[in-house]
């Protein structure tokens, strides 16, 4: 009952994000972008925290990977965007295989330090024009509007729904990844690492795994808020971004629909609110502790971790 | 000692930074026998344990399975080799239900073997009553039953058992070792790590003592129980 309702209501929600861009105006729009690319690298930051329950704090380093994969492949080489996707999902993905794989095994708060270290490293890297490719501190602009078969989609509503489709392959990934062994393992190495090692499980691949996924999704992302704007510049992908994913699954309580509250309200309610929008930390500051204080697992905790009753069935007939 | 050793460890020194847990253990199980280590708070049981099943590596020394050496072998492939561990504490995931639980532990089985679980819950039928129930809503007892049960449910030659009686009522303590017993009846080895000396005796061949980190005894259940230094050391009588 209560599961059919929620399927319901995301349909609805699906379905409202599909007839949006038509009743806003150009500013608007851009708002709505945004709220689809950062629900977009939220989810993969709640595949390595939420789901793997590893402290990254550097999520928008792999964000800022894909952007800038896409916008020096497009500027420098003349690659056009589409074909910029396949390069700027697999880059962040590597990286986030080899930055990881030496880490995945220290605690929550070490491997928090680690992951901020990599993002201010990326930032850094970034400003100072890494082999003359990424711009320095102005970044990349003037890129390409997104064209497929010839017809350019350089509107903001053809980049609405690129964002829209980005969004729905990722729910796509998310829900895969829920019913999957995979998704599973990774549940049950947050729950207890020492209880997951000794009924078989690698902990350690399957932790490397989760930080590859989330990356090559946080990048697949950032080709979109590239595309956007049509540039790119270091301080989109700084370590306070990062920070701001990392509260979203935290506060949102690492399910699909906390997540999109998250993001509504640390990058929507201000620009409805535009004169109180210095005050946004300030306001999601407190939302964070007291959310911490009164609902420790988040405003709106994910339900997981069940076995699939497909599994489960063939006893049941016995 | 009968029949070929199916665990050994040969010299097996593990530290935790520069504290030496165990200083060169070595020790024997042979196919089909119940061992028991014993030994105070602090004498290196669960680090033995947590060796033999791959969550702490050895600085120095093999442990062997099968004549083969599986010092390298990483955590989770041990399971596949035929160890299963029911670790110190229990563990169960509280979250999940009983039987959920015991799914997990054919987590490495391509698929369930629904016979397993019969004849797990033939051994713990308080599983069964509980089965639709919340791990983590189970008394003490039933979560070692479940932790026990669910270690059982990878088939494992080898069952390491890290005091299955710790924080358990003492009806609940003999129920758990008569189970063990008939676990091993079904002709599963049962490496038994326990501070509950009398009890451990009672059910094993033979036992262990351990002592700051090496083996100060072996022998027997009998003789064990019989020995003056293992009486005034563990079981609580004075010379």
């Amino acid at each position: 009952m209560s599961s059919s309702l929620s399927r319901l209501g995301g349909a609805a929600f699906l379905l409202g994000l599909v007839v949006l861009p038509h009743l806003l105006d150009s500013r608007w729009q851009a708002v709505a972008i945004t709220f689809l690319v950062f629900a977009v690298v939220a989810l993969s930051q709640d595949i390595v925290l939420g789901k793997a329950g590893m402290f990254n704090m550097g999520q928008a380093l792999f964000f800022g990977m894909g952007a800038y994969t896409t916008a020096i492949l497009n500027s420098q080489f003349g690659w056009p965007i589409v074909a910029t996707i396949p390069v700027a999902i697999l880059v962040p993905a590597l990286f986030g295989i080899i930055l990881s794989a030496p880490i995945v095994h220290l605690r929550g708060d070490y491997l928090l330090v680690v992951t901020i270290g990599f993002n201010i490293v990326f930032v850094q890297v970034l400003q100072n024009d890494l082999g003359g490719l990424t711009g320095g501190p102005n970044g990349i602009f003037g890129l390409d509007s997104l064209a497929l078969f010839g017809v350019t989609l350089g509107s903001q509503v053809a980049v609405y729904y690129f964002a829209f489709v980005v969004l729905l392959v990722t729910l796509g990934i998310m829900a895969n990844l829920e019913r999957s062994k995979a998704g599973r393992a990774l549940h049950y190495l947050k729950q207890d690492p020492i209880a997951a090692e000794s009924i078989g499980i690698n902990t350690r691949v399957y932790r490397i795994f989760a930080f590859g996924l989330g990356a090559g999704i946080a990048g697949l992302a950032g080709t979109v808020f590239a595309t956007q704007y049509s540039a790119v510049s270091p301080e989109g992908f700084e370590f306070l971004q990062s920070i701001l994913f990392f509260s979203i699954v935290l506060v949102g309580g690492s399910s699909i629909p906390g997540i999109f509250l998250g993001v509504f309200v640390m990058f929507i309610l201000p620009e409805i609110f535009r004169e109180f929008s210095t005050w946004r930390y300030f306001v999601f500051g407190f939302a964070m502790v007291f959310t911490m204080i009164l609902r420790p697992r988040g405003i709106w905790p994910a339900r997981f971790g069940r076995i699939p009753a497909f599994l489960v069935r063939p006893h049941r007939d016995g | 000692m009968s029949g070929e050793a199916l665990l050994r460890l040969e010299d097996l020194e593990v530290s935790y930074g520069n504290i030496a847990a165990l200083k060169g253990v070595s020790l024997e199980v042979a196919k089909g026998e119940v061992v028991c280590i014993l030994g105070a708070n602090g004498a290196g049981k669960t680090t033995t344990m947590r060796t033999i099943s791959r969550l702490l590596r050895p600085r120095a020394g093999r442990i062997l399975f099968h004549g083969e050496d599986i010092t390298q072998v990483p955590a989770h492939k041990v399971v596949h080799l035929g160890i299963s561990h029911s670790p110190e504490g229990r563990r169960v995931f509280g979250i999940l239900t009983v039987e959920e639980n015991l799914w997990l532990g054919a987590f490495t089985e391509k698929r369930v073997d629904k016979e397993r679980l019969r004849w797990v819950y033939e051994l713990f039928p308080r599983l069964e009553e509980r089965r639709k129930q919340l791990a983590g809503t189970l008394s003490g007892g039933e979560q070692q039953m479940l932790a026990i049960g669910r270690s059982l449910m990878s088939r494992p030659e080898l069952l390491l058992l890290d005091e299955p009686s710790l924080g358990i009522a003492p009806i609940l303590v003999r129920s758990i070792f008569e189970r063990i017993r008939e676990i091993a009846g079904e002709g599963v080895t049962v490496l038994l790590v326990e501070q509950n000396a009398r009890a451990a005796l009672k059910l094993a061949d033979r036992g262990y003592v351990l002592d700051v980190g090496t083996i100060a005894l072996e022998g027997s259940s009998a003789d064990l129980l019989a020995s003056e230094k293992v009486q005034e050391a563990y079981l609580g009588k004075k010379g």
